[in-house]
């Protein structure tokens, strides 16, 4: 085995323990019902769509980017719809986009790049929640959440 | 043979004539008449000499040559066609050159350096404003001493109004360089200055520029720059201010200066003369594909123009689409081009709102991106899409992909760096580029595959366009330094 093929293997072992069986049944349920966009979470004017009215309370998919962690060995992330991209051209300082997705994870779970595209499964939850860590301020979340690449 | 065609068009090209004797066998064909057509065109255009009454520069941000091509066969497409022989407004212009983009101390430049430029007749280092190349970026103290006069100084000297829009917050950088001096463009307001810095704050001094008479209307983003941020004190939208002192919205009230925050506010600005100042959005306006409850480039431009023209001495107006260049950043091509079809909108009505014996208008970009174009498309392929193959027995590309030597589909238009990396930290640096589709590639989220992993897609050094039209338009032509742009406006301003 060379080292390429060495650095595929293990990548590919590595990121599929977190995720065991449970990836499964969620890729089972996004091919049932489809994978959201986190952008159709939301209106233009940043209000929440008629689509996330229709579906808080329920667990869904949603597929997007993981931002890099706020806080190690924490279960919580935030996903972004594209790679959190931090531009020091065009910012004072470092900004969260307008429309993101708190996840709160059902387990610990290993850092994915925020350039590879995940489809995360939880329980849509809507409305003003400050986390007790991070005081990370999210209007809307997943709760309960397991995550795969996409 | 060769000779004699030569013969023939040396005959063509000194008389544009038909070639009624040595006919050619393509002298029907399509594309060697509408040559024809434009070379009569050229052949017949008379400079104009005389003095610029009004002066308009367009700068789409980070809209280089490539930025543009892609713009151009994304307008071009979704009107229907396949994109190629579309003509975006600034490229029916006469007069183009090209201009070297480089700052002082950079080889590949930030919108600092190149705004001042542009509106100061200088070169300078990378970000910094309106202050020449002897102070070095941060450096407070020396502010002062190395101001060079802006264009909101030199233009209401001669009398004329001034005018700033911009799609970007007013104190970014592109417009801060029609009316700052600033030793580090992130000295946006007073909150972001560092301790023992005595310059002023960027919004600030617009401010200062509207109480002199130097600046007569702005439009644009930023507004938290011009809104303190005391506790509980929030402004239309609900958002925190960030300044420490005053609160400059009230100051403009103060001055009489007309104020709007949203579009209904917009569409209420008295357009008489009356100082005007529009804060659309707490930072950045919204990118076109995103935008709700706020002007578009082209409404701020016909607002600005119809504002600035009661000046029977003319104005200056600096028009910047600041999110060509932050959906690039972002390696969003999906979001350039439709920016970069709200800048072209804005180009072609502030031409129908002016005439061409009395405004110069110079369209143009501060710098280019990391973008690049690959593979051997066939004519229609989507510019946001796959590379489609060549049709080798007719026109429009194949419904067939190219395939790179992984066997996988690839994207025509790329960038070389940015979030789109295909390497991951995650992966020890090392990947693979995911599988892609037309319907993945063409989302308007979609970020390009790119090679170099950076947390942002970075600029690039080559050279940037130049479009011009109106009084001593003419003198845009070769291979400039940037800085030339200011000279040519500032002569077409003053020519007796």
């Amino acid at each position: 085995m060379n080292r390429r093929h060495f650095m595929q293997a293990t990548g590919s072992l590595l990121l599929a323990t977190p995720f065991g069986p449970l990836a499964f049944a969620a890729e089972a349920a996004e091919a049932a019902e489809g994978t959201l966009k986190l952008r159709t979470l939301y209106n233009k004017d940043q209000s929440f769509s008629p689509l996330a009215k229709a579906m808080e309370g329920q667990r869904v998919s949603v597929d997007g980017f993981m931002a890099p962690p706020l806080k190690a060995d924490s279960k919580f992330f935030v996903l972004t719809k594209m790679p959190m991209a931090t531009c020091p051209f065009c910012e004072t300082e470092a900004e969260w986009p307008d429309d993101i997705l708190a996840v709160y994870t059902k387990r610990s779970y290993t850092v994915v790049s925020y350039r590879r595209k995940i489809i995360t499964r939880g329980v849509l939850e809507l409305g003003s929640y400050r986390d007790p860590d991070t005081g990370f301020l999210s209007r809307v979340r997943l709760s309960d959440a397991t995550f795969h690449l996409a | 043979m060769k000779h004699i065609v030569s013969s023939a068009l040396a005959l063509a090209l000194s008389s544009t004539a038909v070639f009624a004797q040595d006919a050619l066998p393509q002298q029907d064909n399509e594309w060697f008449q509408a040559a024809q057509a434009e070379l009569a065109k050229k052949a017949g255009r008379q400079p104009i000499t005389n003095k610029a009454k009004n002066v308009i520069i367009l700068i789409a941000d980070g809209n280089g040559v490539g930025t543009n091509y892609a713009t151009r066969l994304f307008d071009g497409q979704q009107k229907g066609g396949y994109g190629d022989e579309h003509v975006l407004p600034h490229e029916a212009f006469p007069y183009i050159a090209l201009a070297k983009t480089y700052n002082t101390n950079a080889q590949t430049p930030d919108s600092a350096g190149t705004g001042t430029a542009m509106h100061t007749g200088v070169k300078t280092k990378a970000g910094v404003l309106g202050v020449d190349a002897s102070l070095n970026r941060g450096d407070c103290s020396a502010t002062e001493a190395a101001s060079v006069a802006n264009a909101s100084e030199i233009y209401s000297a001669m009398g004329k109004s001034v005018g700033i829009v911009s799609t970007a917050r007013l104190t970014h950088a592109t417009p801060a360089s029609v009316y700052a001096h600033s030793a580090d463009r992130n000295f946006e307001a007073d909150s972001n200055l560092p301790e023992g810095c005595d310059q002023k704050d960027i919004a600030t001094q617009m401010l200062d520029a509207f109480e002199a008479g130097r600046l007569d209307l702005a439009l644009g983003g930023g507004r938290r720059n011009f809104v303190l941020k005391r506790d509980g004190l929030v402004d239309e939208e609900g958002k925190a201010g960030r300044r420490n002192e005053e609160d400059l919205i009230a100051r403009a009230k103060t001055l009489g200066i007309a104020y709007a925050w949203d579009d209904a506010t917009a569409a209420d600005l008295p357009l008489d003369g009356t100082p005007v100042i529009g804060l659309f959005e707490s930072s950045h306006m919204k990118y076109e594909a995103d935008r709700t409850g706020e002007p578009s480039l082209a409404e701020m431009t016909e607002m600005a123009i119809k504002s600035l023209q009661n000046n029977d001495k003319g104005y200056f107006l600096s028009i910047e689409a600041g999110r060509v260049d932050h959906a690039n950043h972002a390696g969003n091509l999906a979001r350039t081009v439709r920016d970069g079809v709200a800048f072209a909108e804005a180009v072609a009505k502030a031409d129908e709102l002016t005439n061409d014996e009395d405004t110069l208008i110079i369209v143009t970009a501060d710098h280019e991106h990391a973008i690049a174009f690959q593979g051997y498309a066939g004519r229609g392929s989507n510019i946001l899409g796959l590379s489609r193959q060549i049709n080798p027995n007719g026109t429009e590309a194949l419904d067939e992909p190219n395939l790179a030597q992984d066997g996988k589909p690839y994207t025509t238009a790329g960038f070389l760096n940015g979030g789109g990396a295909i390497l991951t930290e995650d992966q020890d640096w090392f990947g693979t580029r995911p599988q892609i589709t037309e319907e993945e590639a063409t989302d308007i989220d979609y970020v390009q595959q790119a090679l170099i992993p950076m947390s942002s897609e970075t600029h690039s050094g080559e050279d940037v366009a130049i479009y011009a039209k109106g009084p001593w338009a003419h003198l845009i032509d070769g291979t400039v330094e940037q800085n030339y742009i200011f000279h040519v406006m500032h002569h077409a301003a003053t020519a007796e």
